[in-house]
Formats: C-alpha cells, sequence, structure tokens
C-alpha cells in the first residue's frame, strides 16, 4: 500500500485500513457459505433444467393425445351385412350401370328400404342401428362395381354406425353392447382402413365424413397466397435491400413491413371482410364486393398479405448475407445494376428465401382465424373445383368439427390435426433440409 | 373466347416477339459491323413487353366497364320497359337473366328473366368480341411499333431495365398500402360504429351483451371495458405466468448449462410448440386442459366452476408463447459482450451468481421488449380463446371463472347473419381497430427498447 499512486484512504474511524488478509477458505463458516452458494447453482441449474424439460413434456403430452384420440379416425368398424337381392325384388336396368346415369338409375331402386330390411332380416330388430344411415351408399358402390351381384345372395361390408363405434372403442349403450357381443360371436365385425377419411369431404354423420374437400380448399387457397405472396415479396425485398435510396419514403416502407410481421392475424381477417367483401361507393357508384365469399381466392388473398412480410424479412436477411465481392466483381465486367441482382445476388440468396417461405406458408396453412372471417366456415360437402367456388380448409374444418356435439366426431377432430400436423412438419422439415444443404459460410 | 384463353394467346404472342426479336437482333449482331447496345435478349424482352402489357392494361380497364356496357345494352331493349322501378328488384332480375345467359341456371322463375336472358347472352358475346379485338389490335400494334425500333445503338436494356424497377418499386409499395388498407378500413367502420355508439359508451361501458341491443341506445350493451380486461387477464397475466419463467429458464438453462448436443437437440424441439397451429391449442384447450381445471376447482371447493374458465385458455395459450419469449431471451443474452460474463466468473462468482446479477440484468432491456412483444402476440390471439374462453362478459380476478377476450368477440360478432351496417357487426371494426392501435402500441415501445439497449453494447 505504499505505492504514490493510491494514496491511502481515510477510513470512517480516522486511522488507516489494516491490510487484509487472504480469505481463509478453510474455516467452517467460509465452508457453510460456499456449501450454500454450490447447493443454490445446483438449485438454478435444476430450475432450468424443469423449465426445459416440462416445456417439452407438454409437447409430448398434447402430441400424444391427439394421436391416441386420432388413429381411431383413421379406421372404421365394419359390419357384414348379407343381403338376398331376387328376395328383396330390387328392379334395376343393369344396362344403365355402366353408364354415367348408374347414380339415377339406382336411386329409384329404394336401396336404403333394401338396406334396411336386409339388416333388420340379419340381425334383428335392432339390425338398422348396428349399420351407419348412409350404408346404402357403399351397397351403391358395390353393385356398380359389380352388378352380377344382384342375381344372387351377396355379402357386403357396409359401415358401422357410431354407436357401435363407440360401444367397441369405449362403452355404449346396453342395446349396442349386447349387438356388438352378438356380431363378433358371427365374426361379422372387422376393422378396415377408412378411406373415405381421405377421400370424402364434410357431413353431418361423423361416420362419413372425411378430409379431401378441406385439403382440396387448402392447396387452392396455398397455391393463391404463394402466387401473391411469393413473387411480391421476394421483389419488395430486392428492392429494399438493393436499390432503395435512404430516405422517408424507404423508411416508412420498413417500419410498415416489420409492424405488419406483428399485426394480429384477425386483424388481416378484417381487412379482407372490409376490401374484399364489403361495398362501397366510389364516385357515387356503387362498387364490390370485389371477390365472392367464402371462395379459396379471397381467403388466399388475405393470407397473402398476412405472410407477405414474413417473406421479406427472410429475403431481405439472405440478399443481405452474400458478400459484396459478388456484386462488385459483377459490376466490374460491365453487368447492370438489374443483371447483378437477378443473375447473380438471386440465385445465392434463392435458398435462404425458399427457406423463409417455406416457413411462411406452414404458417398460413395452419391459420385460422382471418378465414373464419371471410366466410370460409361454411358447410361443404363438395370439393371446390376451382378458386372461385366455396371452399374451406382443413384448420377451419377441425375448428368445425370440434363444435359438434355428436361424440363421433372427437376421433375425427384429432385424426384431421394428425393430418394437419404431418404437413407442417413435413413443410418445416424441409425447410431445415434446405437451410442446411445449402447454408454457405461466405 | 373465354378469358383464360385470351390471357393464354397474349402470352404466347409475347413468347414469339420475344423470339423473333431476339433473333432480329442477334443478325444485327451478326452483321459485324456495329455492336449491339443491349444484348440480343433484351431487345426481346423490350419487345415482349410492348406485346404483352398494352392488351392486359386494356383488359383490366374493360373488365370494369364491360358489366355497365351490357346492361345498357339489355336496357335499350324494348322489353326492358317493363322491368321494375325499385331497384333492388330490378338488380334480382337481371342477375337471374345473366345467369340464364351464362347457362347457369337452368329454367327461369321470372318471365321477364327468360325474355331478357337472350339480350342478354348476345349483348354479352358482342362486348366480348369487341373487347378480344381491341386487345389483340392493341398487341399486334405494340409488338409491330417495338420490332420497328430494334437498332443496333438502340438502348433497350435500359427501358427494360426502367420497367423492372418500375415492377420493383409497387411491389415493396404493397406492404405500404396494406398497412394503410388495415387502417382505413379498420377506421372508416368503426367511424360508422362511432356515429351510432358514443366513444364513451364503447370504452367505459362496463355491460357487454351484443345480443340485446336496444335500437334507441345501442351503447348501452356495447361497453368493452369487460372484454379489455378478459383479454389483459387472459393473455398479459395468465399467459405471462406461464411464459416467462418456463420461456427464460428454458432460453437460461440452454445458452449457459446445456451441453451443446442438448441444445441442438431441445432448442428445435421447443420451437415446434411455436409451430403447432393455434386451431390445434385451442382444441387441446378445450377438450383435455379445460375439464382438468373444472375438475380441480371443484377439489377446491367452487361450487359452480366453469368448464370454459380463463385459466385454461391462458395456460395453453402461455405455453404456445414459451418459444417466442425464450428465443427472444437467448438473443439478448447472446448479446451480452462475453467479457462481463467472464469477468464475474473470474471474481469467482458461481454460474447461476453471474446469470442472476450480472447477464439478466446486462440483458433486461431486451427481454423486456421480447415480453411486450409476446403480450402482444398473446392478446391478438384468436383461436385458443375462440374454442377454450366463453362468451360471458364478466370483469372477475377468480381465474376459474369465465371471460371473454377481444378477439373471441369480434369473431362472435362477424359469423352471425347480421346486416353489415348493423352496431353489432360494426362493433366489431372498432374492436379491431382497438387491438390494432394497442399491439401496435406494443411493438413500438419495444422495438424502440431494443434499438436503444443495442446501441448501448456496440
Amino acid at each position: 500500500m505504499s505505492d504514490p499512486l493510491m494514496p491511502e484512504l481515510p477510513s470512517a474511524g480516522g486511522g488507516t485500513i489494516a491490510p487484509r488478509q487472504p480469505t481463509d477458505w478453510t474455516t467452517d463458516a467460509m465452508r457453510q457459505r460456499i456449501r450454500k452458494r454450490y447447493a443454490r447453482e445446483r438449485r438454478f441449474r435444476r430450475l432450468g433444467l424443469v423449465a426445459v424439460v416440462m416445456s417439452a413434456a407438454f409437447l409430448a403430452f398434447l402430441l400424444v393425445t391427439m394421436a391416441s384420440q386420432g388413429l381411431g379416425g383413421f379406421f372404421r368398424t365394419e359390419v357384414a351385412l348379407p343381403i338376398d337381392f331376387p328376395q328383396t325384388g330390387i328392379e334395376v336396368d343393369k344396362a344403365a350401370l355402366d353408364q354415367p346415369g348408374a347414380d339415377l338409375a339406382l336411386a329409384g331402386a329404394g336401396l336404403e328400404n333394401i338396406v334396411g330390411s336386409a339388416a333388420i332380416a340379419a340381425f334383428g330388430d335392432y339390425g338398422p342401428n348396428v349399420i351407419s344411415d348412409n350404408a346404402w351408399l357403399t351397397v351403391r358402390e358395390a353393385i356398380k362395381h359389380d352388378p352380377s351381384i344382384l342375381d344372387g345372395r351377396a355379402v357386403i361390408h357396409v359401415p358401422a354406425s357410431a354407436e357401435i363405434d363407440r360401444a367397441i372403442s369405449e362403452t355404449g349403450t346396453p342395446e349396442a353392447e349386447a349387438a356388438v357381443t352378438k356380431l363378433q360371436a358371427e365374426n361379422a365385425i372387422t376393422e378396415g382402413f377408412n378411406w373415405r377419411f381421405l377421400s370424402a369431404s364434410d357431413s353431418t354423420d361423423p361416420t362419413q365424413v372425411g378430409i379431401w374437400g378441406a385439403l382440396k380448399g387448402s392447396f387452392f387457397t396455398m397455391l393463391v397466397t404463394f402466387l401473391i405472396a411469393f413473387p411480391v415479396g421476394v421483389l419488395a425485398a430486392i428492392y429494399l435491400e438493393e436499390y432503395a435510396p435512404k430516405n422517408r419514403w424507404t423508411d416508412l416502407v420498413e417500419v410498415s413491413i416489420n409492424n405488419l410481421a406483428a399485426v394480429p392475424s384477425i386483424i388481416f381477417g378484417l381487412l379482407g371482410l372490409a376490401v374484399f367483401l364489403g361495398t362501397w361507393t366510389l364516385f357515387g357508384h356503387k362498387v364490390g364486393p370485389l371477390l365472392p365469399r367464402s371462395a379459396a381466392l379471397v381467403g388466399g388473398l388475405t393470407l397473402a398479405l398476412m405472410i407477405m412480410p414474413v417473406i421479406v424479412i427472410a429475403s431481405r436477411n439472405a440478399i443481405k448475407a452474400v458478400p459484396p465481392s459478388i456484386r462488385d466483381a459483377a459490376l466490374g465486367i460491365g453487368a447492370s445494376k438489374v443483371q447483378v441482382v437477378f443473375h447473380h445476388v438471386l440465385p445465392l440468396a434463392l435458398p435462404g428465401i425458399l427457406t423463409g417461405t417455406i416457413i411462411g406458408m406452414a404458417r398460413a396453412l395452419g391459420e385460422t382465424a382471418p378465414l373464419l372471417l371471410v366466410g370460409m366456415r361454411a358447410f361443404i360437402a363438395t370439393p371446390p373445383d376451382s378458386l372461385t367456388d366455396k371452399a374451406t380448409v382443413l384448420p377451419v374444418q377441425i375448428f368445425l368439427w370440434s363444435d359438434e356435439v355428436s361424440r363421433g366426431f372427437v376421433e375425427k377432430t384429432s385424426a384431421a390435426i394428425i393430418v394437419l400436423l404431418v404437413f407442417l412438419l413435413a413443410m418445416n422439415a424441409v425447410a431445415i433440409y434446405l437451410r442446411n444443404k445449402f447454408e454457405t459460410r461466405w | 373466347m373465354t378469358f383464360s384463353a385470351l390471357i393464354f394467346l397474349i402470352a404466347g404472342l409475347g413468347l414469339i416477339s420475344w423470339l423473333t426479336a431476339r433473333a432480329r437482333a442477334a443478325r444485327f449482331d451478326r452483321a459485324g459491323r456495329r455492336r449491339l447496345h443491349s444484348l440480343p435478349a433484351q431487345h426481346g424482352w423490350y419487345v415482349a413487353l410492348w406485346t404483352v402489357v398494352p392488351p392486359l392494361l386494356f383488359l383490366l380497364c374493360w373488365s370494369a366497364i364491360e358489366p355497365g356496357l351490357v346492361s345498357q345494352a339489355v336496357m335499350a331493349h324494348p322489353a326492358a320497359a317493363q322491368l321494375p322501378g325499385f331497384d333492388f328488384e330490378r338488380q334480382a332480375v337481371l342477375a337471374e337473366a345473366r345467369r340464364l345467359a351464362s347457362g347457369s341456371q337452368i329454367g327461369a322463375f321470372n318471365p321477364l328473366a327468360e325474355q331478357l336472358a337472350p339480350v342478354m347472352a348476345e349483348a354479352q358475346s358482342h362486348y366480348a368480341w369487341l373487347g378480344t379485338l381491341v386487345a389483340m389490335l392493341l398487341a399486334f400494334a405494340g409488338g409491330a411499333f417495338a420490332f420497328t425500333r430494334i437498332r443496333a445503338n438502340f438502348h433497350a436494356r435500359t427501358r427494360v431495365e426502367r420497367v423492372v424497377m418500375f415492377v420493383l418499386i409497387i411491389a415493396s409499395l404493397i406492404a405500404i398500402l396494406t398497412t394503410l388498407g388495415i387502417f382505413l378500413s379498420l377506421v372508416r367502420e368503426s367511424l360508422r360504429f362511432f356515429s351510432m355508439v358514443p366513444v364513451t359508451d364503447f370504452l367505459f361501458g362496463t355491460h357487454w351483451a351484443p345480443q340485446v341491443i336496444d335500437p334507441n341506445d345501442p351503447g348501452a350493451s356495447l361497453g368493452a371495458v369487460p372484454l379489455f380486461w378478459g383479454t389483459f387477464f387472459i393473455g398479459a397475466v395468465i399467459a405471462m405466468l406461464v411464459a416467462i419463467p418456463f420461456g427464460l429458464m428454458s432460453a437460461i438453462y440452454l445458452t449457459q448449462y446445456a451441453a451443446p448436443r442438448v441444445r441442438r437437440w431441445m432448442k428445435p424441439i421447443l420451437e415446434i410448440l411455436a409451430g403447432v397451429p393455434t386451431v390445434v391449442y385451442g382444441y387441446f384447450a378445450a377438450l383435455t386442459v379445460a375439464p382438468a381445471v373444472r375438475d380441480l376447482a371443484v377439489m377446491l371447493g367452487m361450487e359452480f366452476a366453469s368448464s370454459e374458465s380463463a385459466l385454461a385458455a391462458g395456460v395453453v395459450m402461455g405455453v404456445m408463447i414459451i418459444p417466442f419469449v425464450s428465443s427472444m431471451a437467448d438473443d439478448s443474452i447472446a448479446a451480452v459482450p462475453t467479457a462481463m460474463r467472464d469477468g464475474s466468473l473470474a471474481l469467482g462468482a458461481t454460474t447461476s451468481e453471474t446469470i442472476g446479477r450480472v447477464l439478466v440484468p446486462a440483458a433486461l432491456p431486451g427481454v423486456v421488449a421480447g415480453v411486450l412483444l409476446a403480450v402482444s402476440r398473446a392478446i391478438g390471439e384468436t383461436m385458443i380463446v375462440v374454442m377454450a374462453a366463453s362468451g360471458a362478459a364478466n370483469i372477475t380476478l377468480n381465474p376459474f371463472e369465465s371471460t371473454t377476450t377481444v378477439t373471441k368477440q369480434i369473431v362472435d360478432l362477424l359469423t352471425g347473419d347480421a346486416a353489415f351496417d348493423s352496431p353489432k357487426t360494426l362493433a366489431a371494426f372498432a374492436l379491431g381497430l382497438t387491438l390494432f392501435l394497442v399491439t401496435l402500441a406494443l411493438n413500438i415501445i419495444a422495438l424502440r427498447v431494443v434499438k436503444k439497449y443495442r446501441e448501448a453494447y456496440e
């Protein structure tokens, strides 16, 4: 402490501070203290681990719940229903069955009654409750497939009713339980993969629903979203990153893009409703609605506006990552500024741009709220065939089914969720793969 | 000719003109006398643009005025004199005639529509052919004009690039237009709402019951305070009580303690939580969490426990936000200079002491900004509350009771069949405007905080 640069400080008592002794770490008090500190360290560390594990556990719980509830939705119970066609007195012109009007030819044959009485004959008075209300549709398909079964007795596997389904998986009504025991004894019950779930559309009967209509709607909607958001987003990013002068206008563009990325999705639904579906007066003329309600076109446009900022931000980052030396080299051999960007910068930035686009599209695919507001919550029993047809999308279908009272919809909802999650995971996996494969360190 | 066929035709013409123009420019080049100013392909683009753009612009305008011309032609027909004078009925008859003419409806309800249908069909085909003819003429004229301008010293590149820059600027303006569109459409509908309901009734009223609106005093049942409270309670209190501890501790563990291998695996797994669609969370909250919360409430001795409690929606929303808080905290902790951490460790502090007394205080502005962004996301979240929260607007501090939120009410108000200009539907836009302004303010504050903080360390 005799360093001239470090004057001795006067202490409170007026004297000088006693030179400090090295801490004796071996005393009990010190050991106690260190033990305490280390214990706190361990506790803290464990707390962190608990937070991570619990978050992951919640995810696992969510996925396991959905899987266990939903896997049943991919399978259906079928009942072997024997029908003796000649006895039922069915009269059908077999020649008409090969032609497009086959449904019409069979419509007059009263298949519903025939199937109903066949069920009574086979399973007793409870019979009509054993088979699904739409079992005659399966019989109709079977007849169309092979008209020769009309000549004799045929056993057709028809879907079981929701009651029977429940009696098998959990507990049902006493009558249904009795029927199941009887059917199982006769070996008349089989489990089959429910192709109908993938190929049919919405219905009021949970055993008959399918997700094909919703998937098709999702596809059309995503198509519109991609065709608008991708080019516009990438072009805007190119302009802002490569050409834009630094002035008040471009600042305004930047601020609005950053804010748009954080605007709640439902606000975009309100925008779509007011702009695309609303009417307003222009120069004394009534204009609008610009687009048809409930169509994939209006849903896709709304989602495009929503994910455009995501694409712009990801593309800007990808373009920014391309080193300036590449631009300088291209400019140096006489390329114009447009050529520099479109021949050199853009191809190099493309993997990053695509990654961001896929992530944005995945977000759009899972989005529900804005689509509810633009009317895509209609009951769609026939899949849409064009961009302007009434349509719904998979997440909205899930929402609609979750509102249904009938118990049979629970497993269908979970099954649809599984399909949605598989699509989203696949998209994210592609994005991660792209990022890892094409990631370049310059 | 259908519209899409016309578009294909124009695109085909564009391709042909691109090819011929490029070939012609290349011949100039091969002559070798004078060097081309622009590449042959650039001449191609120049001519193709002249071929394609004018007819497309024309078609855009034409599709706007064609319906007017058609109905004018129909009105000139003597049968149109019998049309009902009332505008609504007249439009209905004309719409039916249009459907008959296009073949999407077979058999008319209204005999007048049946009479007008052939007139309508004739007028439509007349104007469709006229439009096609003009579009084709424009395409050929534009292409020919541009084709004659190809010279060795013609500056095709400059002109094409000018168009490219124009397109780029338009693309970047769409972001502003969207923001402006959101703001204007919300403000416009909100102004209509506030012309029926006083602003003070809406902002400070404590009674919300849109199902029964007294036409003489709509403001009495449209007081939004219960919604604001419910939104705040679910999104900013319950959800954050879950998201902040879990998010922050996960970020600390993964950045400071976890082995690189654990981190490499756990980070994406947590990010999956953010990628799960909200409708799935909503379904999970309604079907699994809400009944469990109700059972818990019954166990705690509450008699009329709600199965649509604020707690169920809030907890699930909090879980959804965990990865968001975690990644924001991760970023801001990583931005603290290593020297500060090393200094603290070198002085003998344990890792947890370093984290608690050095890293987190230094990263606090970033963490706070992350929390603000998380709150803004939570209060704008829709599907979880639509599916798991109730529609009953209560002001309560009890998390087991039901409350409703702004987003849930927007969806409920707009999915009924009410007319577009009733106070009930317009209230949704006023709620939307409030939500938009609040989230905007939260974002701006958060970005400010982050910016300021970054400047302090770099």
